[in-house]
C-alpha cells in the first residue's frame, strides 16, 4: 500500500511516497520558489535516479499536479496509474484544541483546519493548499492531516495557561498549544523500542534541535509540557528565533527602536536566535567553525544555546519527578556532537552521564551515548517525520 | 551516486488543461521617484517582478541606490533581513526603453510633473507610449489621485483598460489602494486591480472618479487649515502637529505629514484640485509656497516644515526656528 506524505510551505511542497508495507520512501523530493521565478522540483527515486525539473509552477495545485505527474512518468515515478496512492498525509501546522489525533480529513475537519488559521497564519493556509489541490485532482482519494500540535493536547492546563486574564484564553484562544508533535513523539517511540522499554512506564526528555527547536516532557506516553507555546518562537534558541524573552525587554525595544508589530515580528523570528547572537550566521557548523577559530561571540552564543536546553531539562525533569531517557534528535540534535555535550555535560545530580567515546563523532545514528551506570539513558535518535504522518495515515484510514 | 538530470517540467503536467497563469508576474512602473519606488518595493516584496522606466541611466541609478537605502533602513530597524533584500533587488529591473514592457501585465505611471497642464499631458504621452508595447490584455493605470483617468485615457485605442489606482505610501503601514474606474474602463478591469490589490496585501477601496479621491482631498483640507491656524498664531506649528497626534490619535500632525508627502507634492494636490472645483479652500497656503520656492520640500530635501536628519529622523527644530535664528 504507497501513500503520499504532503508538507505544504508558503511556496514549498515536500513530498515522499512511501511503500507501507516496508515503510520505505520510494519517491521523495521539493517542489520549490512556488509563484516566484525560477520555480523547480526535485524529485529522487530510491533507486539513485535524481531529476531537477525546471519551468513554471505558479500554485500549489501546479506543483502537486507536477508532484503526481513525475510519480506517474516512466523515467522516474514509480505508479502506473493515480489508483495506486490509497491516501494523502498532510502534515497541517496548527489543530488548535480540536485535533487531539491525526484525522480523516472530511468537510468538517477541514473547516476546522481554516478556523485554525488565525492561530497559524503563516503556515495552516499552505497546508489548506495542499489539502484542496489533492481534493481537486484526485478526489476519490482520502485524506488525513497530521497535526504538530496534537501530540501536546495532553498536557495538563497548568502547564498550557500563560499567566495572563483567562478572559484571553476564552477570547482567542491564547495558550501554549506546542509545535515538532510527530517528531517528539516518533523519536520517543522508536527510542523505547530500542531500549525495549515501554513508553507507557517511562519519563522521556525529547529535544528536538534542528533550525526550529524544541523540548518535550513525555510521562508515562503522554506530552505533559513542551518549549514551544503560542507559536513556535517560545523556548529554547533557535536558528533565527529569539525563544523566551521577556515581553517587557520587547516592548522596550520596541519603544527605543521606534518599530512597529510588523518589525518587531522579524526581530524576534529572523534576526535573532543563534544569527542575532553570533553575528554571522544561524548555521550551527559555521559558528562552531568560528568558535574553533576563537570568535569570542560565537563561543558565546554556543554557551547560551546549550544552557537554554539545559535549563529545560531541569524543569522538566523536575516536573516528572524524574528521568529515564533523554533524546537527541533534528538536525543539530543528530549530528553535533559539542552541542550534545554542552547540553549533557555536568548533569550527573540528575543521573545523567554522557559517555564521550560514543558521543564524540557521533552522527545521525540511532546509538546510546550515555555511560553504563548512567541512571538516565542517553540517547540519539534521528526523526522521520514523514514517517510517521505515513504510519498514521494508514492507521486513520485503516479505522474508517 | 547518479548525476542529477535537469529537464523542462512542462511534460509532467497531468492534463493538457490550460495552466492557471499568474495574472500578474511582471509589473511595469512609469517614474522612478519616492512615489514609484514605495510601489516598486511593495510589489517586489511580493514575490512580483518590476520593470520600471526613468528618462536617463542616472536616474535608473538614483532610484536603485535608493531603494537599496530604504532596504537597509528596514534591516537596520529590523523590518527585514539580508536575504530579503537580494531577492527583493533581483526581482527590480530599470529600463529606459518602454519595450521593456512588453510582458508586463499592468503598468503603473507614477510620475511627477510642475504644473497641472504639463503634468496632464505628459501623462496622456506615456499612457499612448506604454499602449504601443504592450499585450492588449495588460492594463495601464495612473497613480495621479488629482487627473481623472477618463481624461487621460482618452486618446488611447483601448480605454477599458485604464484604470486608476492610487496606492497609499505615506504611512509605512499604509494599507489601502483606492481604486477609480473610468468612464470606459470595464467591469474586469476593475475586479482584476481588486486582486492585485489583495496580492500585495493591500485593501482595495473603491472611489467614483473625483479629483483628489479621499486621501489627498480630505489631507489638503487639513493641511490647509492648519497653515491658516499656524499664520493666525492661534498655536506654534509643535503644538498643532502635537495636538492632533495626540488629542485625536493621528499618526503624525499635519505639518509632519506634509513633510513626509512633499510639500511640492501638496501644492500640486491642492492646485489642480482647486482648478478643478475653484474652491478657496483648496487654494494652497503662501506659508507651504514658499518653502517649496526655498527649495524646502519636506522630509526628502531634510528641509521642510520641519528639519530633518541624513537619515529622515526629524530634528527638534521647525523651519520657523531655524529662520529666527539664521
Amino acid at each position: 500500500m504507497k501513500v503520499l506524505v504532503l508538507n505544504c510551505g508558503s511556496s514549498s511542497i515536500k513530498f515522499q511516497l512511501l511503500e507501507m508495507t516496508t515503510e520505505e520512501a520510494i519517491v521523495k523530493g521539493i517542489v520549490e520558489k512556488i509563484g516566484l521565478k525560477g520555480s523547480f522540483l526535485k524529485s529522487e527515486r530510491n533507486d539513485g535516479d535524481k531529476v531537477k525539473l525546471e519551468g513554471e509552477i505558479l500554485d500549489h495545485q501546479t506543483g502537486i499536479e507536477y508532484i503526481l505527474g513525475v510519480l506517474l512518468s516512466e523515467e522516474h515515478g514509480a505508479i502506473k496509474t493515480l489508483d495506486e496512492i490509497k491516501a494523502v498525509g498532510h502534515r497541517v501546522a496548527h489543530g488548535g484544541e480540536h485535533f487531539k489525533d491525526s484525522a480523516l480529513l472530511t468537510k468538517e475537519a477541514i473547516a476546522k483546519i481554516e478556523e485554525c488559521a488565525e492561530l497559524a497564519p503563516l503556515h495552516n493556509p499552505a497546508n489548506l493548499k495542499g489539502i484542496y489541490a489533492i481534493e481537486s485532482l484526485i478526489p476519490q482519494v482520502k485524506q488525513v492531516g497530521v497535526f504538530d500540535t496534537s501530540f501536546h493536547q495532553t498536557m495538563p492546563e497548568y502547564a498550557y495557561m500563560y499567566g495572563i486574564p483567562q478572559a484571553l484564553y476564552e477570547k482567542y484562544g491564547i495558550r501554549r498549544y506546542g509545535f515538532h508533535g510527530t517528531s517528539h513523539r516518533f523519536v520517543a517511540e522508536q527510542t523505547c523500542e530500542m531500549l525495549n522499554i515501554k513508553m507507557e512506564e517511562s519519563k522521556i526528555i525529547t529535544c528536538h534541535l534542528g533550525n526550529g527547536a524544541s523540548v518535550a516532557a513525555i510521562n508515562n506516553g503522554e506530552s505533559v509540557d513542551t518549549s514551544m507555546g503560542f507559536t513556535p518562537l517560545e523556548g529554547l534558541i533557535m536558528g533565527t528565533r529569539s525563544g523566551d524573552l521577556d515581553v517587557g525587554a520587547f516592548m522596550f525595544i520596541m519603544e527605543k527602536e521606534e518599530i512597529g508589530l510588523r518589525s518587531g515580528n522579524t526581530l524576534v523570528n529572523k534576526h535573532s536566535g543563534m544569527v542575532g547572537l553570533s553575528g554571522i550566521s544561524s548555521d550551527m557548523r559555521t559558528i562552531e567553525e568560528a568558535a574553533e577559530a576563537g570568535d569570542k561571540r560565537c563561543i558565546n552564543a554556543l554557551k547560551t544555546y546549550d544552557y537554554r536546553v539545559k535549563k529545560y531539562i531541569g524543569s522538566y525533569t523536575a516536573a516528572m519527578n524524574g528521568l529515564d531517557v533523554l533524546i537527541f534528535t533534528g538536525g543539530i540534535g543528530e549530528n553535533a556532537d559539542t552541542t550534545r555535550r554542552g547540553v549533557a555535560s555536568d548533569l550527573e545530580y540528575l543521573g545523567i552521564k554522557l559517555d564521550h567515546s560514543k558521543n564524540d563523532g557521533l552522527r545521525g545514528k540511532p546509538t546510546v551515548i550515555s555511560t553504563d551506570d548512567s541512571r538516565v539513558k542517553v540517547v540519539v535518535m534521528p526523526t522521520n517525520e514523514e514517517l510517521v504522518i505515513a504510519k498514521d495515515t494508514t492507521r486513520i484510514i485503516g479505522e474508517q | 551516486m547518479s548525476e542529477i538530470k535537469i529537464e523542462p517540467i512542462e511534460k509532467y503536467g497531468l492534463s493538457e488543461k490550460a495552466k492557471p497563469k499568474s495574472q500578474f508576474a511582471t509589473i511595469g512602473i512609469v517614474g522612478c521617484g519616492n512615489t514609484g519606488q514605495s510601489i516598486a518595493l511593495m510589489v517586489a516584496s511580493k514575490g512580483i517582478e518590476v520593470v520600471f522606466l526613468e528618462l536617463d541611466q542616472n536616474k535608473i541609478d538614483q532610484a536603485f541606490q535608493e531603494i537599496t537605502e530604504e532596504l537597509d533602513n528596514r534591516i537596520n530597524h529590523w523590518g527585514m533581513t539580508e536575504g530579503d533584500k537580494r531577492s527583493i533587488l533581483s526581482r527590480i529591473k530599470g529600463t529606459l526603453d518602454y519595450a521593456d514592457f512588453k510582458n508586463c501585465d499592468l503598468v503603473i505611471e507614477s510620475i511627477l510633473s510642475r504644473t497641472r497642464e504639463a503634468s496632464r499631458d505628459i501623462r496622456k504621452e506615456v499612457f499612448k507610449n506604454i499602449e504601443k508595447h504592450v499585450s492588449e490584455h495588460a492594463i495601464i493605470a495612473t497613480n495621479s489621485t488629482t487627473l481623472v483617468i477618463t481624461e487621460l485615457a482618452s486618446e488611447l485605442k483601448n480605454k477599458d483598460r485604464c484604470i486608476s489606482l492610487h496606492v497609499s505610501t505615506t504611512a509605512p503601514m499604509a494599507s489601502t489602494i483606492e481604486i477609480v474606474k473610468g468612464l470606459h474602463t470595464t467591469n474586469e478591469v476593475c475586479e482584476d486591480v481588486r486582486k492585485f490589490a489583495k496580492l500585495i496585501g493591500k485593501t482595495p477601496i473603491h472611489v467614483q472618479e473625483s479629483p483628489g479621491l479621499i486621501t489627498a482631498r480630505l489631507f489638503v483640507s487639513l493641511i490647509s487649515e492648519a497653515c491658516d491656524v499656524l499664520m493666525e498664531r492661534v498655536a506654534d506649528m509643535e503644538s498643532i502637529d502635537f495636538s492632533m497626534k495626540n488629542g485625536l490619535g493621528l499618526p503624525l500632525g499635519p505639518f509632519e505629514m506634509a513633510d513626509k508627502i512633499g510639500l511640492d507634492r501638496v501644492i500640486r494636490w491642492m492646485d489642480n484640485l482647486y482648478e478643478e472645483f475653484g474652491d478657496q479652500k483648496y487654494k494652497s497656503p503662501p506659508f507651504l509656497k514658499r518653502l517649496v520656492r526655498a527649495g524646502y520640500l519636506g522630509r526628502k530635501t531634510h528641509k521642510g516644515s520641519y528639519e530633518y536628519d541624513e537619515h529622515g529622523k526629524k530634528l527638534n527644530t521647525t523651519i520657523l526656528d531655524a529662520n529666527i535664528h539664521n
